[in-house]
């Protein structure tokens, strides 16, 4: 399971800090021991088959497949996503803050209604943003394309990683703030700088 | 229970009591009995026994009760206790005071709780006045952009309006405040005021839910003014009488619903809009609007519209029990007046009391007329309470659509009946009435 | 947000921050058109929730609403990342404490995975029989809430009142009557009481009972079903396109039911069935709920008699249990309201690294400005809360 898993550790930052700048070339196999599903692997195929080099695949459990891609790309995966294979809406999306390496990881958890056979499957689309030592939300180069146009449900979902991370959306219709305050003019709460008093 | 009075001491506590009867006796000296005597003189005394009620006579009563009797009888002739108290005001404020617990008790119990319980000894009978006491306790807020006048005087004329619309209703035969010719019509004047008090309320206010409110209820209202008049225009012709008396001793056979079940029907529903009840509440609707055209309103202003919306109540179950239930016509139930009381008094025992030279207060039709006609109006009352424990509200445009296409097609259709009767010669001259 | 602050640089660059002083349409004096009226329905509003809807309305029109969540925001999530797997228990189910077992159930089974715990049989039983409790309860209280959006006061008192046989058999079971924080990894707290099975069976039935008497006075009632058939009519492409879930989706067409789907514990074992309406408007939202509720009776019928008669209600665990290094899963449940998810990033030390909660609220309050654009004022309260949404579950 911990072997499949590419996401960054906060420990060591050199190893995979160059992933999103330059994704590696060849998406990296589950290890051996974990039986790997068939149908999850054909659904992570499907992609790599189209997209070759820009997608690395994170790993491919049951009912899950991971998908981790660069910021460049992540729209064309995220369409190929949509008119391909048939995922239909956006569950969930979550920021992931990695100070360590600099970066801020927006992680899509797809699903499909309409498609019976991927009623059980979640794919996960991760793909990092630049973080900023020193954000200004909105105005910094911590910065996204956002999928709106592609599953209309991630807005709301966008909206709150703005305001909680300060990933700033481009094309995104409606920037504004949902949870916070009107007045909050400190750091994006959930990144980890931001530090709860007596913990 | 925490402890009364955690210092306490008894020589503080008799020094207390001292105070208060001390400032009672210096009030009652100085203010009270000035105050009495200044009555007593300036106002009209009526002539009792052929004898000029003076000071020293009115309070004889102090040595021999029985001799308040004719001075009662005497005030009870009076408008202003006509206005104040029995066929008015005070009357009907009891009514809605009634109404008020019935309608929680009812709905609690609908509702499978309790409702008021522990005010007052019997089933929080007291709960309505520990209420009132609240409210005026209550600090009344004005918003500060309200237009203050006329603000402020919305909701003593709204219960200045109800209290003229009850001032028509005849309650027992003789016994009504203004008993003119043209009662109804005066009735259908009154009602159109409120609209008007509503949306000068809520407009004054400068805020927007109530406005929103008012002018719902400027549409609920003005829309339903309509099917109302109408509803109520077949009871006018079969009777050839606009005077409410009239209308209710027309009456004394059988009653106009007997005949005109359609206009009673459009006039029960428009009633319920008037009113502003469940299912036609949109003027108050909570979820959407917070509570209407009386968001603005705090304390004791919001109590009086309550009291008022109660007196509307109660005044519109009563015109409707005297246009269509018979008024005050029911069967004799009231047993005749003991004439042994004016000549030997009762006995008790070994106590003799009276005899009664004042009595009787009342004729027996009118406690009897009284009765009927309190007994008819609770239940009419019941009837529009009781939507409120079953139905959801409903929306403006249902509203709008259900008092300009099917009531007034309703009202018309029982005009044609009430015209079909009388040429038909059923009812009016020549028939059975 | 009284107990957070930055760690040094408090109002830091203030001025250069593009969000910050970019206020939303109810606050920003904005130039509209003199017909068009804003209101500020909440936070402090009887028909509201715990959320301010920003509605323009046109006379009686709503022509948009804009939906400004955030007024109970506690940051569980950030909470989360500072407290360790047993300790994050209590604190993540305060967004619904009506449905606290539910809320807590993905987060459960996620840190179960990441912590590599196996769950007897029996409580896994457990599990869906206070989950399906739990659901019931939540209905409940969202029915009463729903009936006195509309103005049905007795649609408010019935389903508060009734709610309490449910509430008496989880206090019985958890020792709680809300907030139960009866799940754990590897099991739940303890074991049911004795002779539960027979008193949850007696009072499931007799609920069955007392809620299909609702239908005679609220879902059968004519003036319901004319203020909200044919109202705030969701389609099935836009409930999918929207991502609605739970009695959302499933009113407007779509069979998507988690239990089914992709069933958690013991799901797969019993029968459950899905209940789906084509019409998709208020009055269908508004029923599914309460099929809802029917249907849990029978799940827990079924899971009261296949349920195993004894054995271990909990894997011990160790204190302070850690992941096993790196590794995410996002599990996920039907809830009261719909799917609701739970994104966990472990790093292998005690505490997650980063916990996400994807509520089914939130999810289906994207559908509320698409659906209240063009809708009549009063239509509002009950196409808002016939969406199934709780503002504190959506806060967080």
């Amino acid at each position: 399971m911990m072997s499949t898993e590419t996401e960054n550790p906060p420990e060591d930052s050199t190893e995979d800090s160059t992933e999103v700048e330059s994704p590696p070339p060849v998406a990296k196999k589950p290890a051996a021991p974990v039986v790997i599903p068939a149908f999850e692997k054909s659904i992570s195929d499907k992609i790599v088959e189209k997209f070759g080099d820009k997608v690395e695949v994170g790993f491919v459990k049951e009912d899950r497949v991971r998908i981790n891609v660069g910021r460049e790309n992540v729209h064309d995966v995220a369409e190929f996503i949509r008119d391909g294979l048939n995922y239909d809406h956006v569950e969930s999306v979550s920021g992931v803050d990695y100070p360590q390496d600099n970066e801020i990881e927006v992680v899509y958890h797809i699903g499909s209604y309409d498609d019976s056979s991927l009623a059980r499957q979640i794919l996960v689309l991760a793909t990092r943003a630049q973080r900023e030592t020193n954000p200004i939300p909105g105005n910094d180069a911590t910065r996204l394309p956002t999928l709106r146009d592609v599953f209309y449900s991630v807005e709301f979902h966008e909206r709150e990683v703005f305001e909680m991370f300060g990933v700033f959306f481009e094309g995104h219709p409606d920037n504004r703030r949902l949870l916070l305050p009107e007045d909050w003019a400190d750091l994006p709460p959930l990144r980890k700088d931001f530090t709860i008093k007596g913990r | 229970m925490s402890v009364i009075a955690p210092k306490f001491k008894l020589s503080e506590f008799i020094k207390s009591l001292l105070d208060n009867i001390f400032w009672i006796i210096l009030l009652l000296v100085l203010v009270g009995f000035p105050a009495v005597f200044m009555i007593l003189f300036v106002i009209p005394l009526p002539v009792i026994d052929g004898e000029l009620l003076t000071p020293f006579l009115a309070l004889t009563w102090l040595a021999d009760p029985t001799r308040i009797l004719p001075v009662v009888q005497a005030f009870m002739t009076t408008d202003i206790f006509r206005v104040m108290a029995f066929p008015g005001f005070g009357f009907a404020a009891l009514l809605a005071a009634g109404t008020i617990f019935v309608e929680r008790k009812m709905l609690a119990k609908l509702q499978l709780r309790v409702g008021p319980f522990y005010c007052g000894k019997f089933e929080g009978i007291l709960q309505l006045m520990g209420d009132g006491l609240k409210l005026i306790s209550k600090e009344i807020i004005i918003p500060a952009k309200a237009d203050k006048p006329i603000f402020w005087a919305a909701p003593v004329l709204f219960v200045a309006a109800a209290a003229a619309f009850v001032a028509f209703i005849p309650v027992a035969p003789g016994w009504v405040v203004a008993d003119v010719d043209l009662g109804l019509l005066g009735v259908f004047a009154v009602i159109g005021f409120f609209p008007i008090i509503t949306i000068l309320s809520a407009w004054s206010a400068n805020s927007k839910f109530p406005f929103i409110g008012g002018i719902r209820a400027l549409f609920q209202m003005v829309s339903f003014e309509i099917p109302l008049i109408l509803s109520l225009l077949g009871v006018v012709m079969l009777t050839g009488s606009l005077n409410l008396s009239e209308i209710a001793a027309s009456q004394s056979v059988f009653p106009w619903i007997v005949f005109l079940p359609v206009g009673a029907i459009v006039f029960f529903i428009t009633m319920l809009a008037e009113l502003e009840r469940i299912p036609f509440d949109l003027p108050e609707a909570e979820s959407e609007i917070v509570a209407g055209w009386l968001t603005e309103l705090s304390g004791m202003m919001y109590g009086l519209v309550q009291l008022g919306t109660y007196l509307k109540l109660y005044a519109f179950a009563g015109l409707f029990v005297v246009l269509f239930l018979g008024g005050w016509n029911g069967p004799m139930v009231v047993p005749p007046f003991p004439a042994e009381l004016l000549t030997t008094g009762i006995t008790i025992g070994p106590i003799t009391a009276g005899p009664f030279p004042g009595l009787p207060l009342f004729t027996q039709e009118m406690l009897n007329g009284t009765l009927m006609f309190v007994l008819k109006t609770g239940g009419v009352i019941f009837f529009i309470l009781l939507p409120r424990g079953v139905f959801p509200r409903i929306r403006v445009d249902m509203l709008l659509n259900l008092g300009w296409t099917k009531l007034i097609g309703l009202a018309f259709v029982n005009i044609f009946i009430a015209l079909g009767l009388l040429y038909a010669g059923v009812l009016g001259p020549g028939g059975l009435q | 947000m009284g107990g957070l602050t930055s760690t040094s640089k408090g109002l830091y660059n203030k001025g250069k921050i593009g969000m910050t002083f970019k206020l939303p349409p109810g606050l920003a004096l904005q130039k509209v058109d003199e017909r068009i009226m804003t209101l500020n329905v909440g936070p402090q509003h009887p028909g509201s929730g715990h959320m301010r809807l920003i509605v323009q309305i046109d006379g009686d029109y709503i022509v948009a609403c804009d939906p400004d969540p955030g007024y109970v925001h506690r940051g569980e999530e950030k909470m989360a990342e500072y407290r360790n797997y047993i300790l994050n228990i209590p604190h993540l189910e305060r967004p619904v404490i009506h449905d606290s077992c539910n809320v807590l159930y993905p987060y459960v089974l996620g840190s179960e995975e990441i912590l590599g715990i196996e769950v007897p049989e029996r409580a896994k039983y457990v599990r869906v029989i206070a989950s399906e409790l739990n659901r019931c309860i939540y209905i409940m209280y969202w029915l009463a809430i729903y009936g006195i959006f509309l103005g049905h006061s007795t649609m408010f008192m019935w389903p508060a009142g009734d709610r309490e046989l449910l509430i008496d058999l989880m206090e019985k079971m958890t020792g709680a009557r809300v907030t139960h924080a009866h799940f754990v990894p590897g099991g739940v707290r303890n074991d049911l009481p004795p002779n539960f099975e027979d008193v949850c069976l007696r009072q499931v039935n007799y609920f069955e009972k007392r809620i299909k008497e609702y239908a005679a006075i609220f879902y059968d009632n004519p003036i319901l079903i004319a203020r909200t058939r044919d109202t705030g009519i969701l389609s099935r492409q836009d409930a999918i396109r929207y991502g609605t879930t739970g009695s959302v989706l499933r009113a407007s067409g779509v069979d998507y039911d988690l239990r089914v789907k992709e069933p958690y514990d013991v799901y797969e074992e019993l029968d459950v069935h899905t209940n789906v309406m084509k019409e998709g408007d208020s009055y269908a939202r508004s029923k599914i709920p309460w099929l809802d509720m029917l249907e849990s009776c029978n799940i827990i019928r079924q899971a009261l008699q296949k349920m195993p008669k004894s054995g271990s209600v909990r894997t011990k665990l160790k204190p302070n249990p850690k992941g096993k290094g790196l590794d995410s899963v996002y599990k996920r449940v039907e809830s009261g309201r719909g799917s609701l998810g739970c994104y966990i990033v472990s790093d292998g030390k005690v505490e997650p690294y980063r916990v996400k909660l994807s509520v089914p609220s939130f999810r289906n309050l994207i559908a509320l400005p698409n659906l209240l654009r063009g809708e009549k004022l009063g239509n509002m309260p009950s196409v808002y809360w016939s969406l199934n949404y709780w503002p504190v579950e959506a806060d967080r």
